[in-house]
């Protein structure tokens, strides 16, 4: 574990996240190819890409569901290439998935509760929280932020899939996030859900930063400052929104004449 | 009504709503607390036999099963070596106390019940870290093969385990003036010992650690990336559920007065998951339910095969075959068939809020 | 086996050191002074022969677990108990006609045919549910056990070596050098060798089936992916009940092989069912040469701890399996 004062020095001074080289093979399959991207603390980009691309495979590696074949991966200046998951999460990473990843057999409280308790002290604690918990505040509060407190008691198995993101996007939240990703978010929403997350994702504070997968063009380009374009496991392209939407080469191979 | 619908939830919801902190106990069934007072003035119906050769083993293999249940019903990991630990316990009380093979270190049971908790825990630890190495139906596989590793090596190893006789003449304690082998005692003890089991369990079962622990069982993948260190806290789970076993297994020496390999054999550790399996493993009381059951078979099934002209000794047909009838009709136990019975009965009213009746 | 060479040269080096030193020691004299530390070389050589050749044994039994957990991920439980059943039946067989060979045919047919009833009748209705499945194979080994001791007794049954197989043959291994120099040389049981051939020739068999033939390959792609395999048309339930069959067969004439190496009781299905758990942990779920591997690691380990350190012997076997588990949790042979 660093040292705090090593911590504050790399706070400002460090990209939140640092890919140098990323390379990651399965078998002969290659899902990522020499990706080096670099994000600012409190910026905000969209990974955009058509299926197979590898954004998905980019997402599981910057979390550390394996490691990269090569390559080193760096979180506001710490290297954590080889980090297990747990350990990135604990230093501010946080992450939604493209299908919901929640607990069906749990209510949405708790499912809350955890992601709050994952990144805090007494993760082994025998003792149920008490009244004025403060962890149970927390979880209360995100619950209110993402508009789920009428059915905050309802197991999620029960849930609507638009009520199931929101929850996804709460868990995200649990916590002192530094860095959010967004796989898909908007993912079969209808229009109103979907304006709901634009909204979300503009009004989170702004040094929290993010890298948001999307198919959804309108969504995504409204919600960053910067995008990447990815290709065969490669990024082929970078820009800000305007000119990516302009770019004839992006156009031919993603937008087809128009987007949506 | 498949298998993974038994998987337990724990009781009431009042963990994280902001009420008093014994909410959990304002969820209680009238019906479990007639049960309770039952259990409490049996010695004052029931004879010695029954007190000891049905609710004695109902209390200790309850136990015993329980450990399993909250591995299985709140972790995911079906673990067959809980009566492994339990009879190593046993095996390290009777070493390490007074015993009838010459030789016994001599300890009073003050020193060497804490002593065979503790060796338990790393036991467990030992097991767990294993076991975590790999996902789902492994589980079950590494865990026969401790178990059953646990039983040659035992059978075999004199210097310690005096295999095949084992060790006899292990006496329980007297304390404050009470034999507590005495039928009336003992009842007490195991009671007491497999209430605050069953207490304790139902009770972590929302506490921090058994929720997330029912998170694991759920979405592994998910826990770690909300910033859980699954495998240890798989393994902080099986040292939990060591503990448990371990206070079965060390009463079952005080009862029995001995230990043997026989206690720790393939049949036994796989009984101790029919009782878990039968009783329901979504459920704490299940490991309960099951070890009466079991209790009742065992001290009855003599005399009922020969009513019907069958060979007395085949107990254990009787157990296999009545177990293949849970797994094939009823998977989530004797607890999910009562509970659809209560929903079928239920059928029409408003169902009501779900109390800590079916959940415990 | 070059690839493994470039990506791990140092376990490389270990592997080749241990086998040189393995045929140094099997195939050069000892001297008397190795011999004071060591023991006699007939010992070890004995020991490495009983592992060998009761690895063979335990090939047969495992090889069927592992197969049938490869194609339909169920854990079946009740191998054990089909071994003893197969062996049982293979002796009242041979015991009423006098004929080895027909024992095996008749532990094939019966293990077969119990197979096919317990795929069709149960497991096909729990597909996908892993554990309810291995529920099952608990209860019916409880069941098959107890109708076993009814059926049997608790007495040990040996089958007897057919005359043709009796009797020890000299082997060009040196087992000592007498004083007059002459060489003395390792003599050991025929029956042994011949089984030992046997189960691998069976084991070659089953891989060039599996890798050689259509239906190996309709197998193997089972393996990979059960529901592309029915979506094109294959008719799965019949390859699953093949599989199911073949596999109980194969520990069914396991028994036999077991019940004229040593004899049949009451426990061995436990014991041969902990041999294939651990055989399988060791050498990899679902991989016949894994199989092939762990069973030759474990017989070695559990003859050369009988021979030197019998009631520690079981350790030795368990330490095995813990040490993979550490190392390698997917087994030896299988990739992660």
């Amino acid at each position: 574990m660093d040292s705090v004062a090593q911590r504050l020095s790399t706070v400002g001074s460090a990209n939140a996240l640092e890919l140098r080289g990323v390379t990651r093979l399965f078998g002969a399959l290659a899902a990522l190819v020499d990706v080096s991207l670099t994000v600012r603390p409190g910026e905000r980009r969209a990974v955009l890409g058509s299926n197979g691309a590898g954004k998905t495979t980019l997402f599981n590696c910057i979390t550390g569901d394996f490691p990269p074949s090569s390559g080193t991966i760096r979180f506001f200046g710490e290297d954590v290439t080889f980090f297990p998951p747990y350990e990135r999460i604990r230093r501010g990473l946080r992450r939604t998935y493209q299908i919901s990843a929640l607990f069906p057999g749990l209510s949405v409280i708790d499912n809350v509760y955890l992601a709050v308790r994952g990144v805090s002290r007494g993760r082994y604690s025998f003792i149920r929280p008490r009244r004025n918990d403060t962890l149970v505040n927390a979880a209360e509060s995100l619950i209110q932020a993402v508009h789920l407190t009428p059915i905050k008691d309802r197991l999620v198995a029960e849930l609507a899939y638009g009520q199931q993101r929101q929850l996804e996007i709460a868990l995200a939240l649990a916590g002192a996030p530094r860095f959010i990703l967004f796989d898909e978010p908007a993912a079969g929403l209808s229009p109103t859900e979907r304006a709901e997350l634009v909204d979300i994702l503009s009004s989170l504070p702004a040094h929290i930063g993010y890298i948001i997968i999307e198919h959804d063009m309108d969504v995504a380009l409204r919600v960053v400052e910067r995008v990447t374009m990815m290709h065969n496991g490669r990024i082929f392209k970078e820009g800000s929104p305007q000119e990516i939407e302009a770019d004839p080469e992006v156009q031919e191979l993603y937008l087809g004449g128009g987007h949506g | 009504m498949a298998l993974a619908d038994s998987r337990a939830r724990g009781a009431s919801r009042a963990a994280t709503q902001p009420n008093s902190q014994s909410a959990w106990l304002q969820n209680v069934n009238p019906a479990a607390v007639l049960v309770g007072v039952v259990v409490l003035i049996m010695p004052a119906i029931a004879s010695g036999f029954v007190l000891t050769q049905i609710f004695g083993w109902t209390y200790m293999l309850g136990t015993i099963a329980l450990s399993l249940m909250f591995l299985a019903g709140y972790g995911g990991m079906v673990s067959l070596a809980q009566m492994t630990i339990a009879g190593f316990a046993g095996y390290v009380v009777a070493i390490l106390g007074v015993n009838g093979v010459p030789g016994g270190i001599g300890w009073p049971w003050w020193l060497a019940v804490p002593a065979a908790l503790i060796l338990a825990m790393v036991v467990g630890a030992a097991i767990g870290a294993l076991a975590v190495r790999t996902v789902g139906i492994y589980t079950i596989m590494i865990t026969l093969a401790i178990a059953a590793a646990f039983f040659y090596f035992a059978n075999q190893n004199y210097a310690i385990f005096n295999g095949h006789t084992g060790i006899n003449a292990v006496p329980t304690p007297v304390f404050l003036g009470v034999d507590w082998h005495d039928a009336i005692p003992s009842y007490y003890l195991e009671l007491g010992v497999a209430f605050l089991c069953w207490l304790a369990v139902s009770y972590v079962a929302r506490a921090p650690f058994g929720l997330a622990l029912q998170g694991i069982r759920d979405n592994p993948r998910r826990m770690a990336a909300l910033g859980f260190n699954v495998n240890a806290h798989r393994i902080a789970a099986y040292v939990f559920a060591a503990v448990i076993a371990a206070l079965g297994g060390i009463l079952l020496v005080w009862s029995y007065g001995e230990i043997a390999p026989g206690t720790v054999s393939v049949s036994a550790a796989i009984d101790i998951l029919v009782i878990a399996v039968v009783g329901g493993i979504g459920n704490p009381i299940g490991a309960f339910i099951g070890a009466l059951i079991y209790a009742v078979l065992k001290t009855f099934a003599l005399d009922v095969l020969v009513a019907f002209g069958l060979d007395g000794n085949r107990f254990r047909l009787l157990i296999g075959l009545g177990f293949l009838a849970i797994v094939f009709f009823s998977p989530d136990g004797i607890i999910g068939l009562w509970a659809r019975w209560r929903n079928r009965a239920r059928r029409g009213s408003p169902r009501a809020q779900s109390t800590g009746g079916g959940h415990g | 086996m070059n690839n493994f060479i470039a990506r791990r040269p140092v376990w490389s080096l270990i592997l080749a050191v241990l086998v040189i030193a393995a045929i140094w020691l099997v195939f050069a004299p000892w001297s008397s002074g190795f011999e004071a530390i060591f023991g006699r070389k007939k010992l070890f050589l004995n020991a490495v022969l009983n592992g060998i050749t009761l690895g063979g044994l335990y090939f047969l039994v495992a090889s069927g677990f592992t197969l049938i957990f490869g194609l339909m991920r169920n854990v079946n439980l009740a191998h054990g108990s089909i071994y003893l059943l197969g062996g049982y039946f293979g002796y009242l067989a041979v015991d009423a006609t006098g004929w080895w060979l027909l024992g095996f045919v008749v532990a094939f047919i019966v293990a077969a045919l119990l197979g096919i009833v317990l795929q069709v009748a149960v497991f096909r209705r729990m597909e996908g549910q892993d554990l309810r499945q291995t529920l099952v194979t608990i209860g019916i080994s409880i069941v098959l056990a107890d109708l076993m001791l009814w059926w049997f007794g608790g007495n040990s049954y040996q089958i007897q070596t057919p005359t043709w197989l009796r009797g020890p043959m000299d082997l060009p291994l040196i087992t000592a050098v007498k004083s007059s120099g002459e060489t003395v040389y390792l003599s050991y049981p025929i029956v042994r060798l011949v089984i030992f051939l046997a189960s691998v020739v069976i084991g070659l068999g089953m891989w060039l089936v599996l890798n050689r033939t259509r239906i190996g390959m309709i197998v193997r792609a089972g393996v990979d992916d059960r529901d592309m395999l029915s979506a094109m048309g294959v008719p799965i339930q019949l390859v699953f009940v093949t599989v199911f069959a073949f596999g109980a067969g194969l520990a069914g004439m396991a028994g036999v092989v077991g019940g004229t190496f040593q004899s049949l009781s009451p426990g061995e299905d436990t014991r041969f069912l902990l041999a294939s758990l651990i055989v399988v942990i060791v050498g990899g779920m679902g991989s016949i040469p894994g199989a092939a591997l762990g069973a030759v690691i474990i017989g070695l380990a559990e003859q050369i701890g009988l021979a030197y350190f019998p009631t520690y012997a079981i350790v030795l076997t368990f330490l095995i399996m813990v040490l993979v588990l550490a190392v390698r949790p997917q087994g030896l042979l299988v990739g992660r």
